[in-house]
This record gives C-alpha cells, sequence and structure tokens, in this order.
C-alpha cells in the first residue's frame, strides 16, 4: 500500500512540475526581452532578487510586505474585538439583535472596498483610513461566524448545565465559548484572507508603500516585471498566512475534527 | 440433463497490499440458485462480491459468468450493497429507470418501454404509487425496496446481494426475504447472497457456503434440502441452523 | 403562530432601521453636531439619489447610466467565467491524468486575490470594457471551477459502484451520477463567485475606468461629495444584494427535491 502512494506522488509532481515548466518555457519565448509592457520570467525573477536588498521607491520588498502586514494587523485585531463582542451581544441577548442585526444586515451587502473614498474622505490619505477599510473587510466575517456558532450551540449541552446547577455566567464561559471557538477561528481565517485582499485595494487607491502601492507603481511606469513580482509576494504572503492560521487551528483546537 | 453452471470461481486468490483476504476460493453457483455466504465479519465476502464485479482487481484466478469471464456492458448484473444507492436526486421512478438508461442502446428501448418496465417492477415491489417521491421523502426500508425494484428492472442474470436487509427491523426482514425471493424463484434469477445472520441464511438459501476468517477458505458447502415456504421453528430448520452455527464458531 | 412571529420580526427590523435613520437625522440636521460636508444628513443623501438620477454632474453620466455600465460588465465576466469555469472544474475532478497535470498551475493563480491582477489587466487590456470584464471573468471563473471540482469529488462512492456495475461508460457516470453529485456546490461557486465578481468589480473601476459605479463613487471622492459617495455605497450594496437573492432562488429550483 506505501509503495502505491508514493508513486501517485512522484507522479503528480512530475505531471504538475512539466506543466509549470512548459508554461514558463512558452511564456519567456514569447515575450522579447526589454519590451515595453512584458517581461520575461527571467527578469521577474531577477527584479525579485534584486530588490531584496535594494529599494524599490521607499523601501525593499521586504518593507513594503511589513508595511501591508502592519496594516492587517492593526484592522484585523480591532476588527476581532469588535465583531466577536457584537456576535455575543446579538446572540445572547435578543434586544440587541433586534435592534443591531438588521443595521448589520443592511451593511454587510457593500464590498469593503466601496468604502475606500468614504474612508480617505473621513480619515485623510495616511493609516488611519487604511485601518478603517480593513477592519470592515475584517469584521463581517467574524461577526458572522461567532454569531451562527453562538446561536447554534447545542441546545442540550446548555440544558445539561443548567439541569446541573451551574449559574449562567459560568455556563457562558465554560459550555457556550469553548463550543463556538471553532466556528470563531473559522470566520477569524476567512477575516485574514479578507483583509489581505482588502489591504491590497486600499493601498492601490491610495497609498505611498506597501505591496498594493508597489503593484500600483509598476502599472504606472508600465513596469511589469514589478507587478508580476509584487502579485508574487502578495500571493505567497496570502498563501503563508493561510497557512500559519491552519496550523494554529490544528494546535490550538485540538478537540476540533473539522472536514476540509 | 445436467443443470446449467452460471458462475464459476476459479482459484480466485485476492489481497490488499500484504493482507491476503481471498485464498484460492474455488465454487459454481448453478442457474437459478439462490446461494448463500456466510463467514465471520471481515473475512472478504464484500471483497468477493467487488472482485465479481470488478470494482476490485484480483490477484490471480477467474471468474466466468456463463462461461466467459465478466463483462458488466454485455451481461447484465444486478448489485444491491449494504449501503443504501438510491440517488438523492431522482425521484423512485427515475432511480428505477437508471440501469435501463444506460444500456438504452443495446436494448433498444423506447422511453415508453421503459416507463412500462418501471411500473411493473414498482408493483412488483408494492412502490408503485410513490413513483414520484424523492428518496428524503421515503423510509429506510421503502428505499431498500427502490433499490431492489431497481435491481429487477434490468432482468437481471445474476443478482448479488451484500446484507441488504442489515439496516431493517425483523417484521420487515421477514417481508423482504420472502419476496425476494418470491421474484427470483418467478424469474429464476441466480443469486449471490451474502449475511452474517445464520437464520436468514437457511431461511433464503438453496446451498450454503460457509467461509473461513482471513485468508478466507471455503470451509463447507451445504445443500440446503428443506422446502420452501420454511418454517424457522421447526425442527429441521433448527438442526440445520445449529449445524451451520456450529461451522462458524468465530466467537 | 410562526407567521406572526416573523411578521413581528419584520416589523422590528424595520422599526430599528427607522430607528437609526432618525438618530442619523437628528445628529446632522437636527442638532448639527456633525460637519455635514463630510457627514451628510440622510436627507441629503436622498436629494442626491433623486438629482443624481438626473444630473450627470460632476463625473460625466447620470446614476443610470453607471448602473447599466457596471452591470453590463458583471454580466459578461460572469456569464464567460461561469460557462468556462464550471466545465473546467468538472474535468479538473474528473480526470486524474488532466488535474495531475494542472491543477499544481491552478493553485499558483490561484493565490493572487484578484484584485491584485488589476494592475496587469490594465496594463494589457487598457482601462475600458475589457480589462474590467476580464477581472471579473477571473475572479468567476476561479470560484466556479473550484466549487465544481468540490462538488465532483464529493460523489457518493456507492453511486459509482451501482452505476459501474450497471455496466455504466465513463461518459454515462459522468453524465447521470457525477454531474448531478456536483449541482449543489456548483450553484454555491455560482452564488461565491458573483459576490466576489461584484467586489473584484468596484475595485476594478476604482482605480481605472471612465464610468460605472465604483468610479462614481471615486469622482465623487475627489470632488469632495460625500452624500454621492454615500449614494453610491447604498446602489452597490442594494443591487449586490438583489443579484444575490436571485441567485438563491437560482439555486433552490436546481436542487429541488434533494431536501
Amino acid at each position: 500500500m506505501k509503495k502505491r502512494k508514493t508513486n501517485i506522488q512522484w507522479e503528480r509532481l512530475i505531471y504538475g512540475g512539466a506543466a509549470i515548466l512548459l508554461f514558463l518555457v512558452i511564456w519567456q519565448i514569447l515575450v522579447k526581452p526589454g519590451s515595453a509592457k512584458f517581461a520575461t520570467p527571467l527578469e521577474v525573477g531577477e527584479f525579485i532578487l534584486q530588490h531584496i536588498t535594494t529599494k524599490v521607491g521607499p523601501c525593499t520588498i521586504w518593507g513594503h510586505a511589513g508595511w501591508s502586514l502592519s496594516r492587517v494587523g492593526v484592522g484585523y485585531i480591532l476588527a476581532a474585538a469588535a465583531g466577536i463582542v457584537l456576535a455575543l451581544l446579538m446572540s445572547q441577548s435578543k434586544v440587541c439583535n433586534i435592534i443591531l442585526h438588521p443595521l448589520f444586515d443592511l451593511l454587510r451587502p457593500i464590498p469593503p472596498i466601496a468604502w475606500v473614498p468614504l474612508a480617505i474622505l473621513w480619515f485623510g490619505i495616511f493609516e488611519k483610513a487604511k485601518y478603517f477599510i480593513i477592519f470592515i473587510g475584517a469584521f463581517v466575517p467574524f461577526v458572522m461566524n461567532t454569531y451562527t456558532g453562538a446561536v447554534r450551540v447545542d441546545k442540550k449541552l446548555i440544558d445539561a448545565a443548567l439541569m446541573l446547577g451551574t449559574p449562567p455566567r459560568t455556563i457562558f464561559f465554560r459550555v457556550v465559548f469553548p463550543a463556538i471557538v471553532p466556528q470563531i477561528f473559522a470566520g477569524a481565517q476567512v477575516a485574514l484572507t479578507n483583509a489581505w485582499m482588502t489591504v491590497i485595494g486600499a493601498e492601490m487607491a491610495r497609498a505611498t508603500e506597501g505591496v498594493g502601492w508597489m503593484i500600483l507603481k509598476g502599472m504606472e511606469n508600465a513596469d511589469m516585471a514589478q507587478i508580476v513580482s509584487g502579485m508574487a509576494v502578495i500571493g505567497v504572503t496570502g498563501f503563508l498566512i493561510a497557512a500559519l492560521m491552519r496550523w494554529l487551528e490544528k494546535h490550538l483546537i485540538k478537540w476540533n475534527v473539522r472536514e476540509r | 440433463m445436467c443443470e446449467q453452471i452460471k458462475v464459476q470461481v476459479k482459484n480466485l486468490t485476492k489481497s490488499y497490499g500484504e493482507l491476503l483476504v481471498l485464498d484460492n476460493v474455488s465454487f459454481e453457483v448453478k442457474k437459478g440458485e439462490f446461494l448463500c455466504i456466510v463467514g465471520p465479519t471481515g473475512c472478504g465476502k464484500t471483497t468477493f462480491l467487488n472482485s465479481l464485479t470488478k470494482l476490485h482487481d484480483i490477484d490471480s484466478g477467474e471468474i466466468l459468468l456463463d462461461s466467459v469471464p465478466v463483462n458488466l456492458k454485455k451481461q447484465s448484473i444486478a448489485y444491491i450493497f449494504q449501503e443504501n444507492s438510491v440517488l438523492s436526486w431522482r425521484t423512485v421512478a427515475e432511480n428505477v429507470a437508471l440501469g435501463l438508461e444506460f444500456k438504452k442502446k443495446e436494448l433498444a428501448l423506447t422511453k415508453n418501454e421503459i416507463k412500462k418496465k418501471v411500473r411493473d417492477a414498482l408493483s412488483i415491489v408494492g412502490l408503485l404509487k410513490f413513483e414520484n417521491y424523492y428518496p428524503n421523502q421515503l423510509s429506510a426500508s421503502m428505499l431498500q425496496r427502490v433499490v431492489i425494484a431497481r435491481a429487477f428492472v434490468i432482468a437481471p442474470e445474476l443478482l448479488l446481494m451484500d446484507e441488504p436487509y442489515g439496516q431493517l427491523d425483523i417484521n420487515l426482514r421477514f417481508r423482504l426475504e420472502d419476496e425476494v425471493v418470491k421474484i427470483c424463484k418467478q424469474f429464476n434469477t441466480t443469486v449471490i447472497f451474502i449475511t452474517h445472520n445464520l437464520e436468514e441464511a437457511v431461511y433464503v438459501g438453496d446451498r450454503i457456503l460457509i467461509l473461513t476468517n482471513k485468508p478466507s477458505k471455503i470451509k463447507e458447502e451445504l445443500e440446503n434440502p428443506l422446502p420452501r415456504p420454511r418454517d424457522v421453528t421447526s425442527s429441521e430448520f433448527i438442526k440445520l441452523r445449529e449445524y451451520v452455527t456450529d461451522q462458524i464458531r468465530w466467537w | 403562530m410562526k407567521k406572526r412571529q416573523k411578521i413581528k420580526e419584520k416589523i422590528f427590523s424595520l422599526l430599528s432601521i427607522a430607528g437609526f435613520l432618525a438618530c442619523w437625522w437628528l445628529i446632522t440636521d437636527v442638532f448639527q453636531l456633525a460637519n455635514t460636508s463630510l457627514f451628510p444628513s440622510p436627507v441629503t443623501v436622498f436629494e442626491t439619489f433623486v438629482d443624481k438620477l438626473t444630473n450627470a454632474n460632476p463625473d460625466g453620466n447620470i446614476l443610470g447610466v453607471h448602473i447599466l455600465n457596471s452591470l453590463l460588465v458583471v454580466g459578461i465576466g460572469y456569464f464567460a467565467g461561469t460557462l468556462l469555469g464550471i466545465p473546467f472544474g468538472i474535468a479538473l475532478g474528473w480526470y486524474k491524468k488532466f488535474e495531475m497535470t494542472v491543477r499544481p498551475l491552478f493553485d499558483i493563480i490561484r493565490t493572487i486575490p484578484p484584485i491584485a491582477w488589476i494592475p496587469i489587466f490594465i496594463l494589457w487590456l487598457g482601462i475600458g470594457l475589457i480589462a474590467k470584464s476580464a477581472i471579473v471573468f477571473l475572479t468567476v471563473f476561479i470560484a466556479a471551477a473550484l466549487n465544481a471540482y468540490t462538488g465532483i469529488t464529493s460523489i457518493n462512492p456507492v453511486h459509482m459502484w451501482a452505476g459501474q456495475t450497471m455496466g455504466a461508460s465513463n461518459w454515462q457516470l459522468l453524465w447521470k451520477i457525477g454531474i448531478p453529485t456536483a449541482v449543489p456546490m456548483i450553484c454555491t461557486g455560482l452564488k461565491i463567485g458573483f459576490n466576489t465578481a461584484w467586489t473584484s468589480l468596484v475595485g476594478a473601476e476604482l482605480l481605472g475606468a471612465t464610468e460605472g459605479l465604483g468610479y462614481m463613487i471615486q469622482m465623487a471622492r475627489v470632488y469632495c461629495r460625500a452624500d454621492l459617495v454615500i449614494v453610491g455605497m447604498l446602489t452597490i450594496g442594494v443591487i449586490g444584494l438583489v443579484l444575490s437573492i436571485i441567485l438563491d432562488y437560482l439555486e433552490i429550483i436546481l436542487t429541488k427535491g434533494r431536501y
């Protein structure tokens, strides 16, 4: 049995690898090096390697990634706090739910990026506006997932605790909360992906550094190598933070067996 | 006049990696015969049926149906699985028609002919009223009857059943056992029936094949001469059942 | 009893929204607590909305034209994306060789968020209809293909065995068992695809366009017209919601009988 499994892994590697290689080769052949709007894969690779140490605009590639991630960090943490609290309020208190839920539903369909112009008008062109937009992007998944998780807690668990004479406060912290943590985590993962996508959008709209800024500048300078390098960095970073979340989930929430 | 041999199994050997499951098994099934295969859980009964229907590859040996290797396209085999295999997006009638749709070209059937055959099959299992119902509206036993109707509508030369009544309660079991045996005898279908319920095996089988634990070999083949309809309380029945139980001895 | 509950809930929702609007109005118009150029009152917003239906200032088009433009772009991209994405996803899930070859490439393209594709598409295709449709197309294609793939690979093995033992060919298995199994996930893909497409469209229009709702709110910002920005945002939200609901109904039709 084990032999078969590794055989399949090898096959995948060969087929997949060959396809990617072929794609890169065709790309390399089709484009004339040094042309205006296009760049070869080699030129892209060169760009990335070069700019790990030299600057693109105000900072190196690491610097830009750092800027983007720091913005995500602030907006994300604020969204997590506000989102989880709001959702818990709405799920535990009928009054809060009746008042707040319709408002939430009203603002939900507006894509985070549509908030950019308003955010710039309100907060100017510097960091606050970006934090706000990222906050909006991450806020919605936190609220929705936490709310769904809290509302769907198995009634039997709560009833059992009540029957055993547990005071309501303890029920919340010892029964309800652990039950909804997996769901909150699911929301956290979606929120993180959203936040990452939103920060790129926000930076493209108005910024002076960051990976979003980098690819926008590339577009303005018709520098495809810069754009593609930026896209690569965005893709890889997004992938890494998603992988980090999955790893955290595996190790922090050991009791949760969610199908993937 | 010698009876026709429907199925021949010759030196069938099958292993999963290093685990040998079926070890050089050979036997025959006559046309129209109701053969029961019994044995300890996990001894390879399901593996055998899967090998027969080419869902698994076998290591060595051969399985012949009407003296030729099994050909699912040309020969009609019906396989009733342990889990219910009704398609949730099709109505009862559409589910029963499935087998006919696959062989539409070979059988050259028109839409109306298919419809008529489906209705006949549904009447036999008593579900004609429910032909336009969806599976989520039916009970487990009704779904199993849909599967049985689906099996019979293609007039199978060979019917394979893998613990088909496992999920049903006793009353339904008795009823379905009787119904299915009746239909099989009516159409002279050859049946290979797997069960771990020994009373059921003695009740329905013309012949009983007892397998050993892994690696499985045939422990014994017995004829079941009891005349139908069979009485589970009669002393001959009990004697036969006790004999089979003795042979199994897996506890 | 249940119907009464539902009506009660609907009334409360409306009351809550009305209350919110009232507070908003009080803060801006009555008590004048906010800078109305940045934080316009609901009355102003409504007036701007009505005005924009016929007034082409300051961005050169009336509201209706912007809406149609956005809908056109989303329509083209969505249609093309689902038409190509669904079969691609099905093939990816059904044919092992195809999956082994194409999947890694697909996964790489997939990790790059749609928004990051905007600069390169604008560089290649300009800022017109084609570039915007291309971005929507890519977004929808990825969502549709991914969900179709998940749908096909979630086939119940028992169903496959039933088909195989009845002598079905590979093609028959795909059409009669594979694709019907995938339909619910495909519907999910259609809905998710639309939501991300609508977001991508707004992004694309914000960054490089000459009409469309995204362009409208971007221009409104440039002219410091917070009221127009809000009108635009609400329009974007409402249209997105309405189309989303239509897709919900489509899903109910396509998956009838299963649940």
